[in-house]
């Protein structure tokens, strides 16, 4: 038996090899992107791939300031941050209502929601165009913070009514009895006890929002946001790759840092959604 | 003293009851309230402009003058049309790949549950790439896999001769998939670890007793134990598959060349752009949503056919 075991050990030693080889495949492109940020533009043609010998920080400057990437960040900064903080009120309020309140019609607004999963924005695209410009939102950040809410809205709507749901009914029916309006029961009550959830859909969110191109490209005209700007510097500099390398390094900072700090809610999130969806 | 506690028990209860009752005419107005915006939101840009493109796909607008009903004429058209033709043979040959898409998560996810070393860290760094936007990942790679590029240095340092993956036809559907399943595969991961931790320990050891294989063990019992996690996978992949290229299409190759990529959700962006025949255009964007609905019902099935078990 210990014999089994310890061959066993020895075969997922040596499989560990290509899985090493596979992540470093997974991390290689974000090095190259780093690497090549920090060479010159001459530096970067004599030699592309080497480690850079002289760092330079003078991409990132000429792409934050002439390219317009800081007023794409600042762009982007702000529509995710509205379009999180909306996506959260909303979600939670209507999970409040779904999962602890009785009313007619409940399990019809309920699917109702989770039916419109299955309409992606590409399903929808001329008619919600055309309804944005109807509704004077297109080329504004408020609109487009009302777009990615209508888009991401069903998934955070589901999740804080299923964590709704499992929170014990004492608790709500406590509150009831100290005379708690239900205003008050959902702001001091609700919310704080929903934080867990609603802390994975703000990140879940926030990487939504910022990495989105479609909605933006749509929505926006005259500003843009980070990454419709990345796609354009793409299309502008093909062969400044350092700068172009310095902007991609700019435009995924804030996710990677997050990644790095919120790596357990991102991962638990996701396989939430998965195997309670 | 129990006196007072059964009466506060009765209060309790009533105030309860007058929850759980739907004629609590305050409750009702309440709850309203408190669905309607989101609701609203998913109502005015979801649903209603999905049941307005379809009344737009059996029409002639053009953007401008008074729509007329075509029946189905833009439906045959874009049956006539090759670029559509091509980028359903393109969504065919994408969907063909997806044994690989859940194969190589399920096998990794397999090994890292098995204990392989550095099984967390393996995780992490898998899942890296799926939080970075397709915009960053489509314009890396766009540097990458040129004539030029890092992929072909490495075929080169390996004996291969070099392509120009991105330009060629023949070559540029394939890397799109293999970078998007690349940037993406993660996902399907963390959903069949999470899965796999509901596998009972003590059914593994009884089959290492009775003297099973490492690889009979995980195809008679660890897989189908999984098995709803698996199709539940096979439906999101596919699902991302119809409706999560978009980014990457758009700063990886365009379409092109030719019409070598074009996805069907792409064509539908390039044929609202042009703006005059927004009915066309929404033919496409209901053959993509019938089989989102196709796809759906599958979903469905799938759980509650589960819930049966």
């Amino acid at each position: 038996m210990a014999e089994v075991k310890t061959r066993e050990k020895r075969i997922l030693w040596i499989i560990s090899i290509p899985m090493a080889l596979l992540a470093l495949s997974a991390v290689y492109p974000v090095f190259f992107a780093i690497n090549a940020a920090l060479k010159t533009r001459k530096g970067y043609v004599l030699d592309r791939f080497g480690l850079t010998t002289d760092p330079t920080f003078a991409n990132f400057a000429q792409a934050w300031n002439q390219s317009r990437l800081s007023e794409y960040f600042t762009n982007s900064v702000v529509v995710t941050v509205g379009a999180v903080l909306v996506l959260l009120v909303v979600a939670s309020m209507a999970g409040f209502a779904l999962a602890i309140l009785r009313f007619r019609g409940r399990k019809i607004i309920f699917v109702a929601i989770l039916v419109s999963l299955m309409i992606p924005v590409q399903v929808v695209l001329v008619p919600f165009y055309r309804t944005m410009i109807g509704l004077h939102l297109v080329d504004s950040r408020p609109g487009l913070i009302i777009a990615y809410t209508a888009f991401f809205l069903p998934f955070s709507v589901y999740l804080m009514t299923a964590f709704y749901a499992r929170l014990p009914r004492e608790l709500f029916e406590a509150a009831q009895i100290d005379g708690a309006n239900l205003l008050k029961v959902w702001w001091h009550i609700m919310l704080p006890m929903g934080k867990p959830a609603l802390l994975t859909l703000g990140i879940l969110n926030t990487l939504y929002c910022w990495n989105d191109v479609l909605i933006s490209l749509l929505v926006l005209q005259d500003q843009r946001t980070l990454m419709v700007g990345i796609a354009a510097l793409r299309g502008e500099y093909t062969t400044n790759v350092p700068l172009l390398a310095a902007g991609i390094c700019l435009a995924a900072a804030p996710i990677v840092i997050l990644y790095v700090i919120f790596q357990r809610q991102i991962v638990n999130g996701i396989a939430v959604g998965a195997v309670k969806g | 003293m129990t006196q007072t506690l059964t009466a506060t028990d009765a209060k309790r209860r009533k105030a309860a009851a007058a929850h759980a009752d739907p004629g609590s005419r305050s409750v009702e107005r309440f709850a309203y309230l408190f669905v309607l915006p989101a609701l609203a939101l998913v109502v005015v840009f979801r649903i209603i402009p999905l049941i307005w493109g379809f009344g737009y796909s059996f029409t002639n607008y053009d953007g401008m003058s008074t729509p007329r009903f075509v029946g189905l004429d833009n439906y045959v058209g874009i049956a006539h049309d090759p670029v559509f033709l091509d980028s359903l043979v393109n969504m065919l040959i994408l969907l063909a790949t997806l044994p690989i898409w859940i194969g190589l998560p399920l096998v990794l996810a397999i090994l890292i549950h098995q204990g392989v070393p550095g099984g967390k860290l393996f995780r992490a760094v898998y899942f890296f790439p799926a939080v970075l936007s397709s915009v960053i990942v489509g314009a890396i790679f766009n540097v990458l896999l040129r004539y030029d590029g890092s992929f072909n240095l490495f075929l080169k340092a390996m004996g291969f001769s070099a392509v120009d993956w991105l330009g060629n036809s023949s070559t540029a559907l394939f890397s799109l998939i293999a970078v998007q399943l690349w940037s993406t595969f993660g996902m399907s991961l963390l959903i069949f670890i999470a899965g796999l931790s509901t596998v009972s320990a003590e059914m593994l050891e009884a089959a290492k007793l009775d003297g099973a294989k490492l690889l009979q063990t995980w195809w008679h019992i660890v897989i189908p134990s999984i098995r709803p996690i698996i199709e539940f996978a096979a439906v999101v992949t596919t699902i991302g598959m119809l409706t999560s290229m978009f980014g990457l299409i758009y700063v990886l190759t365009a379409g092109g060349p030719g019409t070598s990529t074009i996805l069907p959700e792409f064509l539908i962006w390039l044929e609202q752009g042009k703006m005059n025949r927004p009915g066309y255009a929404s033919a496409i964007s209901m053959v993509l949503f019938l089989l989102m609905a196709g796809l759906a019902a599958i979903q469905i099935r799938i759980m509650s056919r589960n819930a049966d078990i």
